[in-house]
This record gives structure tokens, sequence and C-alpha cells, in this order.
């Protein structure tokens, strides 16, 4: 695939998909986010906005709620999002398509549309207090019972906004004796279940995302269950490799702006910048510019059929060096963000230090890219 | 070029770098250029952007140039090849009077070069008895060529050079058009030697034992080696898309974008390289192993045409600003 010309270009029903959607913006704008209101109760209010405009899941099927475009539609959603300065798309995109490969008809059918329209808020149970890394070592065990329910117990960690969401995608083992990779199942969990706690945690930057979330002989029926039994770990691997994508999780439009920032500032301070800052905010272009580069790369081979893969660990690479030397060198650029009480810049600067912990740390994206890209024999590292 | 085409020229360039790619440093002796370098002329690749609408895009050029790259070959296949035609073919009408498949000259640290440019470098000249000039205001004239000029690359020719008559000048947009055509080529060779020498290591590191087990086993190998994968990848997406740019974006998009691409390999290539030949540990050090050769290939390239020191500050310039 990658010896082979691509085509790097926008469909060519992609400009009035944005000519559209401006429209739609210049109609609708922004919300105002109320004193006091949370984040994600403002971003919510955004999403049901958005969706109303049909502006959610444009590379789900229209069977599904969805428009029945590609990945490239919601990636220019995106930009126009972000050039803008308002709010990303709703993070949806990497757990719709978890259940578009694994769960059933019915279950897509049910959950799908509900999910797109903001009906539902959906959270991710992945990572437990002793599986972090070694994913694949999680404890929390739902047991099955003859007539097919089964019940959870055990506790999850890192459930971002878990306190504002109705389900969780949550997932448990179900055998205490096959090898780990072949015992995982995944479940969708109304989190208003008897025996579910959220207990949410405050963040370095201050922030209440991350929770911990406690299951205490909780039911679940046979129908909450996503795939077959031992479907889990590949049903998560899909989903991590999705949201390692750049453009995915719509980080890139974020990014771009405070790039242009950087310049502007630099241009208007010539002369008054330290030595060497112009040729670091000259390399956080280069840097955005790659992601960028590398982002429609990928779009490309999608289109052309391949499927996410591995090699979305690179993509997990290059996005943590953009977001980190980039952050870095905004506190250089406004130095009043570190000698004074800190501004968003200095809370954007602090969440970009979890960039190379959240989704699988750095070390972890390494270990992929030796095992399944490379090839590497065997070492103590799977 | 239709698919089929491309995968056809893409054979003959394989099989042409299969019969004489060299084995060592020892093995570049002028009677071994000369054949090469025939051998190459022989396949009229030169042809490919030498028209007024070009046979292949830039991204199959730019994959070309990926391909020869990946190799120890002494041939002029960017300079003589690829380069030197596109000057050819910008020049329009003023184009048609020069004959055979000249060189490009550049400044003496491989520059872009001055109008004023007193001294020049014929640069990847192997088999050119003349070269072209294009310089910072377009200008192109021919330039004679002087005597070799042996440079830290052991694979690459170069001469002295002196500006002769003037054949022709560029439109401003023609001029952004051909800086980012060079820029994307020299970086499409350096991203092919980096991917190569980066998967000889990966192979070395499967047969390679150490403490009775391969050394790609140990984490510290697989994670340098997986770094320096990230680093070719990038170098990739950057330079793809930068020809594709040249194919169907505006030229000073396509200027961005090439010296974006330049930049990144600029670094990325180099490490990328330093990584293999770590992982080779003492044998990359020796005058037989091929490894040097492609570190001498990349450290240079790196500083053809733009070095990142000149990129980066230009790159920090907002958009739409001067330059």
């Amino acid at each position: 695939m990658t010896e082979d010309p691509l085509d790097f270009g926008d469909p060519a029903d992609l400009e009035r998909l944005r000519t559209a959607f401006r429209a739609w913006l210049a109609e609708h704008p922004l919300p105002e986010r109320l004193p006091d209101e949370p984040l994600p109760v403002f971003l919510h209010r955004w999403h049901r906005l958005l969706h109303s405009g049909g502006w959610v899941g444009l590379d789900v099927p229209e069977v599904y709620g969805g428009r029945g475009l590609t990945s490239l539609h919601q990636v220019a959603v995106s930009d126009e999002l972000g050039a803008r300065g308002a709010p990303g798309v709703p993070r949806v995109g990497y757990l719709a398509h978890a259940l578009l490969e694994f769960a059933s008809e019915d279950q897509r059918r049910r959950l799908l549309p509900r999910m797109l329209a903001g009906d539902d808020v959906w959270c991710q149970g992945f990572s437990e207090p002793g599986a972090g890394s070694d994913l694949a070592g999680m404890s929390t065990y739902a047991a099955r019972h003859d007539d097919g329910h089964y019940t959870v117990r055990g506790q999850k960690l890192w459930t971002s906004y878990a306190q504002y969401s109705d389900r969780c995608l949550l997932l448990a083992r179900t055998d205490r004796t096959a090898r780990p990779h072949a015992s995982v199942t995944a479940f969708a969990l109304p989190l208003d279940r008897p025996g579910v706690t959220v207990r949410p945690l405050r963040a370095a930057n201050g922030d209440d995302e991350f929770c911990e979330l406690f299951l205490d002989d909780v039911r679940l029926e046979e129908s909450e269950r996503i795939g077959a039994e031992g479907d889990g770990w590949a049903l998560a691997m899909t989903t991590v490799s999705y949201e390692r994508n750049a453009l995915d999780t719509g980080h890139l439009s974020k990014y771009g702006l405070l790039v242009e920032r950087l310049r502007r500032t630099a241009h208007e301070r010539r002369g008054e910048l330290p030595d060497g800052l112009l040729s670091e905010i000259g390399r956080c272009v280069v840097d955005y510019e790659v992601l960028l580069a590398h982002a429609r790369r990928r779009i490309a081979e999608r289109l052309a059929g391949q499927p996410a893969g591995p090699e979305s660990s690179v993509d997990k690479l290059l996005m943590t060096r953009a977001e980190q030397r980039l952050y870095a060198t905004a506190l250089k650029v406004f130095p009043q963000e570190v000698h004074g009480p800190g501004g968003d810049v200095f809370a954007q600067y602090l969440y970009s230090r979890a960039a190379s912990v959240y989704g699988g740390t750095s070390q972890i994206q390494r270990n992929i890219i030796a095992q399944r890209v490379l090839r590497l024999t065997d070492g103590a590292d799977r | 070029m239709e698919s089929e085409e491309f995968a056809l020229v893409r054979e003959l360039l394989r099989s042409f770098t299969a019969r004489h790619r060299i084995g060592s440093a020892d093995e570049a002796g002028p009677a071994a250029r000369s054949a090469a370098q025939q051998a190459l002329d022989g396949l009229g690749l030169a042809e490919l952007r030498r028209t007024a609408k070009p046979v292949a895009t830039v991204q199959e050029c730019a994959l070309l140039a990926e391909e020869h790259g990946r190799h120890p070959l002494t041939t002029s296949f960017l300079g003589r090849t690829l380069l030197a035609p596109e000057a050819v073919r910008l020049l329009g009408e003023a184009g048609r009077e020069i004959d055979g498949t000249p060189a490009l000259a550049l400044a003496p640290d491989l520059g872009f070069p001055r109008p004023d440019a007193a001294a020049l470098v014929a640069w990847d000249c192997e088999g050119a008895d003349s070269a072209l000039c294009v310089d910072t205001e377009g200008t192109v004239r021919r330039a004679e060529l002087g005597p070799p000029a042996p440079t830290a690359d052991l694979l690459r020719t170069v001469r002295g050079a002196r500006p002769g008559p003037v054949v022709g000048r560029l439109t401003a947009p023609a001029l952004r058009h051909w800086q980012a055509y060079a820029l994307v080529i020299v970086t499409s060779e350096l991203v092919g030697a980096a991917r190569e020498l980066v998967a000889l290591s990966v192979g070395y590191a499967r047969e390679r034992r150490q403490y009775g087990r391969p050394i790609g086993s140990f984490q510290a190998v697989r994670h340098l080696l997986a770094d320096a994968t990230v680093l070719v990848e990038a170098c990739t997406s950057a330079t793809r898309y930068a020809a594709w740019c040249l194919d169907h974006e505006p030229p000073g998009r396509a200027l961005t974008a090439a010296r974006v691409a330049k930049a990144e390999a600029g670094s990325s290539a180099v490490e990328a390289v330093y990584t293999g030949m770590q992982v080779f540990g003492g044998i990359a050090q020796t005058w037989e192993h091929v490894a040097h050769l492609y570190l001498r290939r990349v450290l240079v390239g790196a500083t053809a045409l733009a070095p990142p020191g000149e990129l980066l500050p230009t790159l920090a310039e907002p958009e739409g600003a001067t330059r």
C-alpha cells in the first residue's frame, strides 16, 4: 500500500458538504457556556445541536442514524469547527466503530442512533487499578448464570466523564481459566443499574474528567453483551486503533489554531524572542503539517480499503510528539502562563503530558510496533 | 500514468537497481559507475518529466526516487533523470534547444544558487557533459563542468562548475514549483535510504543472537527500531503528500509542503540511519559494510537545497507572510 501512488485529495462532494455546514453554522451560533455549567454538560448541548443538523456520525450508515458518508466527511466537519475555535465533534466515532464491527444487528439499531443523537452518553470502561498497560490482566469478572444473565464484580479506572454518562462500554473477564486475550468480553452497561457507583477523580490540571467505576454484583443481561464471549480483546483493539488516530479524535484543528497563534506572536515580537525560539516554533509547524499529511495518508489508505490496524500506534506516537512539543513551546512563547496563576495554555500543557499515557503509553505503542508491525521475534513484553 | 504502466516502470527500475547496487564502498570505481550510468540512461526515464505534458506525475517520480534511494547506487537518477529534465520542461520553448541530459548545478554548499554565484557545483552529475543552473530569481543558465569535486557522499558524482549563458527564465509560480519539486525529489531519496537501512537493521535484529536470543527480542532494541519506524513513516507521509500537492495544489502550497517534508527528513532520516547503525553494532562501523554509505548519503542530503536550520525559521512565518 505504501508503495503505490495515493490520492490525498478530497472527494468531489466534500466542498459541497463544507459549504452546507458553514451555512448551517451561520444560522446556528455556538451556544454560550453558562456560568458554573460543567464542560461535559455544555458539550452535550453542543452535541445535540450538531446532531439536529445531521453533523454527527457522518461515516456511520444511515440505517444506524448516520449519514452513510466517509471518515473524510466527518473530518471536514471537524476541520470547519476547529477553524472557528468551536468545540470539536462529539467523541463518539471510536465507540460507534466498535459497535458497528462487533454488535448484533438488533444492538446496532437500538444503540447507535441514540449514541449519535446524544440520547445516551457513553463512556469507556477498559482500564483498572491493576490493569493499565497490561490491559489483558484485568480482574473485573462477569459470572454467567444458567439463564444467560451475568453478574459483574470489579473496579474500572480512567472512565472519562462517567458521572455524566448513561452507558459504559465495559470489558470484563468471562473465563478465569482461558488465556487473558481469549477471555475478555464486552458489554453495554447502563450506568443507572443497581450496584454501579461512580466516583470522579481530580486530575493534575484540576479537571474532573477521570472517574473510578465500582461494580458490585451488577446484573447484565445476555442481550447487553456485545459480540460473543472472548471477542472483547479484539473489540478493545479496534476501539483503541480508531481512538489513536489523531484525526478521529479531532485534535488536529486544535493544534492548528495554536500553531498559527505561535506564528503570529513570533511575527509581532520579532527581535524580542529568545535565541532559537523561532526555530522551535518552525519545528512545531513541521510537526503539525507532518501530522496533517500523515492523517490524510491514513484516510486515503482507509478509503482504499485498508482497515485500521497496529500501524495506528505510529499515529499515536506522532500525535504525542506534536502535542507535547507544541505545548512545551507555547509555554516559552507565553511565559506568563508559567510565571503566574496559569491560564488555558498551561492547563492544556498539563493535559499534553497525559498524551504519552492515555490510550496506551508510548512504551506500549513501541511494543506494538515492534511486535505487530516489524514482526520482531517475541520478547518478554507482549 | 496508468497504474499498470507505473508498475512496469518501477519493475524496470527495480531490476536495474538489483543489478547495479554495490555491496561495499570499494565497488564504486569509475568503470562500474560508468557502466551503471549507461544502463540507467538506456532505460529512457529522463523522458518522464521532460515533455510539456509530463508522462509521470510528481508523486510517481517521488516514488521512483525513493526506490533508487533505497540502494547503494552511484547513478545520477536525481540530477540527470528527474531534476534537470523538469527544469527543461518548465523553460518551455527556450528549453527546446537544450540537448542531451544535463546535470543540475547548485551552490557549492548545495543550496539553491543565488544569481551572483561565481562558483557552482554540478551535483549528481555522473555521465553528464553539461549542467543547468536555476538561480533563486528563476534565471536558468547553462553551466560548464569543471574538475571532480569529491564529497562525503561516496556514491555521488560531483564536479565543479562555472555559470554560462542564460537559456531562459522561469515565471514566479514556475520557480516555486521548481523549488518544491527539487525539494520533494531530493527528500524522496532520503526517505528511501532511511527506510531501507531501518528495514535491513530489523532483519539483522531477527538473526543476530546475543545472550542466547535474537537481539530483536530485547526491549531496548525493539524500542529503538519502533522509534526509527515512526520517523520513517513521518518522512514518508510528509514527502508523499508534498509530491501530491505538486500534482494538485497551487505552487505556494506545494512549496510549504515540500519545505515541511525536507525539514522532517533532514532530521528524521538521519536519526533513523543512526538507529539502524546502532542496531548493527560494530559491523556497521567498518568500511566494508554499506551502513556508512547510507549515513553519508542522508547526512549530505539533509543539507542539500535547504538545511533544517534554514527551513525552520522560514516555516515559522505566519501563513501568507513574506517568502
